[in-house]
């Protein structure tokens, strides 16, 4: 099968005054027709940075680094003429973000806003258009559509806000949907009914989508792969299941093992020691090396590739070659 | 709360003018024995030396003074908000050299270049002198919006419509636009008692609006000359400048505190 989205060595670079951060630095992915990629790490390894490149939404002065490749159908998106791109943004892949409340433009009715995406792709009418935003609104599961779809975003909840823009995001029928944190501001019973929305809508129309969050909980029960991200690289790639039982980098090992468990009770959770270093300045070699419990010379001094461990895992870790170095 | 009514007072009462006055305001009474009257029931404000009813010109003031403010102020608002969203929104080259020229244009002294174009044509007509004075204020507009459009282009809902593909028009006109209507309105409300002022300042020199329309600037000329015998004649004008420049600056300022939150 081919590939719909072909990532290859994205750099995205923020310049301020001296310094350069590196915040997204060379990320390689395929991603495959109708898959969830989910994309995990912490605050500030790059992960929405990644997710906005793909659209090109990064603003001065940011840029992505000449020779980054985005392909999708055949076409790298980084070269694509402003009109094509706009055809691709929200027609061909649709983002949804973070925090709802401030991703809708408080002035506007929400329903002009779904039918302001669906005027931008097709030749509809403006009745057209809400006709269709009251149906989308139905099928993103937001009772008395009639009623809602001319309602402004603060008159509907933090859960609701997120199923606008949902339907707004699917208004087009997009290949690939990318979910940066879309949970990550909602209470933990909305987040699941989100998360089921998701799912379900994700397997009626058939789309890919590339889901980003810090919790993996969450990645693990909606993704068919994961990709760990750390440092502006990814740092662990596997399927869902295979990442889960046999993590092979220290990274993806401590994430692992400071998120809470329900059929475990420990009376503190584990911590990784130490913050995600400054993106204008990451560690020499390996950029975990400063905060592995597992770190030898070798470690600063080069950074390894993404080694293959059969079947399909793939860590970026000297641990993958020389195993007998893990300190237990 | 007291600006928007008297706001709305003037402008009824401008509107309503013609059907409001006592006397035809260019109607000279009696030249021999009308001149100069003190109030009176009869005539509330007095009369001028030609024996005009000081009330009904200053009524029809209102009518010419608020229609010059609000034609102005349209025109230099939209020119305004047109200047500073084409430099908001473009940034770099574009925007360096818009705001070059906005701040060249800031360093000439205003009233004089108006006091020169309007010198130096003469029989300009009201037409003319709305034309000039909306080109020449549109500054504060432009640097106000282009503000806004700077710091709105960095919330989260510009980006997400971003994501959705609409064109830097689309964006402009159904997202952006709505948002600046707060500063927008707070700006040309601001801007009319401004341009009241100018507009007063320019008649009284005799370069404004020209006689016989009556005018509260060109009134005050008039009354500037019997001050000790007949102070009313320019005192009424006078009082309506106050009045109205002082209503649409609390007007403005309220209408600024209610819009906006973070001002208070």
């Amino acid at each position: 099968m081919n590939p719909l989205l072909k990532v290859r060595d994205l750099r995205t670079t923020f310049t301020t005054g001296e310094s350069v951060a590196h915040a997204v630095d060379g990320v390689s992915f395929d991603l495959y027709p109708g898959e969830t990629l989910g994309f995990v790490g912490e605050s500030g390894c790059g992960k929405t940075v990644m997710a906005l490149s793909i659209l090109r939404l990064i603003e001065a002065p940011g840029e992505i680094v000449a020779g980054s490749v985005i392909e999708y159908d055949g076409a790298n998106l980084l070269g694509l003429p402003p009109r094509e791109l706009r055809r691709i943004r929200g027609g061909e892949i649709a983002m949804i973000f973070q925090e709802p409340t401030t991703s809708l433009n408080p002035v506007l009715t929400v329903g002009s806003q779904i039918a302001e995406t669906l005027r931008a792709h097709n030749e509809v009418s403006r009745n057209e258009a809400r006709h269709r935003a009251v149906g989308l609104l139905d099928l993103v599961g937001i009772p008395d559509p009639d009623k809602r779809v001319d309602q402004y975003p603060h008159q509907l909840s933090g859960g609701m806000q997120q199923r606008v823009m949902i339907a707004m995001a699917l208004s087009c029928e997009p290949k690939i949907l990318i979910a940066d944190e879309p949970t990550t501001a909602l209470d933990v019973t909305i987040q699941a009914q989100i998360l089921e929305l998701l799912a379900t809508l994700q397997h009626q129309l058939g789309m890919a989508m590339i889901f980003i969050t810090h919790d993996l909980g969450v990645v693990a029960g909606i993704a068919d792969r994961i990709a760990v991200m750390y440092g502006g690289h990814i740092v662990e790639e596997a399927a869902t299941t295979s990442l889960f039982r046999r993590a092979a980098h220290p990274y993806t090992e401590a994430l692992l093992k400071a998120a809470p468990r329900i059929d475990a009770r420990t009376d503190r959770l584990s911590v990784i020691p130490g913050a995600v270093p400054p993106a204008t300045d990451w560690p020499v070699g390996c950029r975990f090396h400063t905060r592995c419990p597992h770190a030898w010379e070798h470690c600063s001094g080069a950074v390894p590739d993404l080694l293959p461990l059969p079947p399909e895992h793939r860590a970026r870790c000297w641990l993958v070659v020389e195993p007998h170095r893990r300190r237990t | 709360m007291l600006g928007l009514v008297v706001v709305f007072v003037l402008c009824v009462a401008a509107a309503l003018a013609p059907w409001l006055v006592p006397y035809d305001p260019a109607a000279q009474l009696d030249l021999a024995s009308g001149q100069y009257l003190d109030p009176s029931v009869a005539h509330p404000f007095g009369t001028d030396f030609y024996s005009r009813d000081l009330f009904s010109r200053v009524l029809y003031g209102a009518r010419i003074s608020l229609t010059v403010a609000f034609l102005s102020v349209l025109l230099s608002v939209t020119i305004g908000t047109a200047v500073g969203l084409i430099a908001g929104l473009a940034g770099g080259a574009v925007d360096m050299v818009l705001m070059r020229l906005v701040d060249a244009a800031l360093a000439v002294p205003r009233l004089l270049l108006l006091i020169v174009v309007l010198a130096l044509w003469e029989g300009i007509g009201l037409w003319g002198l709305i034309l000039i004075l909306g080109l020449t204020s549109w500054i504060d507009a432009s640097r106000i919006v282009r503000g806004e459009i700077l710091s709105l282009k960095t919330r989260d809902f510009v980006t997400a419509a971003r994501a959705t593909g609409i064109g830097a028009r689309r964006l402009a006109w159904s997202h952006l636009l709505p948002n600046l209507a707060a500063p927008i309105i707070v700006t040309a409300t601001l801007g009319i008692g401004q341009i009241i002022l100018t507009e007063a300042a320019l008649s009284y020199l005799g370069i404004g609006v020209k006689p016989p329309m009556p005018s509260w600037g060109s009134m005050i000329a008039e009354g500037q000359q019997a001050l000790s015998n007949a102070p009313w004649v320019a005192t009424f004008p006078g009082l309506a400048i106050v009045v109205t420049v002082v209503a649409f600056s609390l007007l403005g300022d309220g209408l600024r505190d209610a819009l906006d939150p973070r001002s208070r």
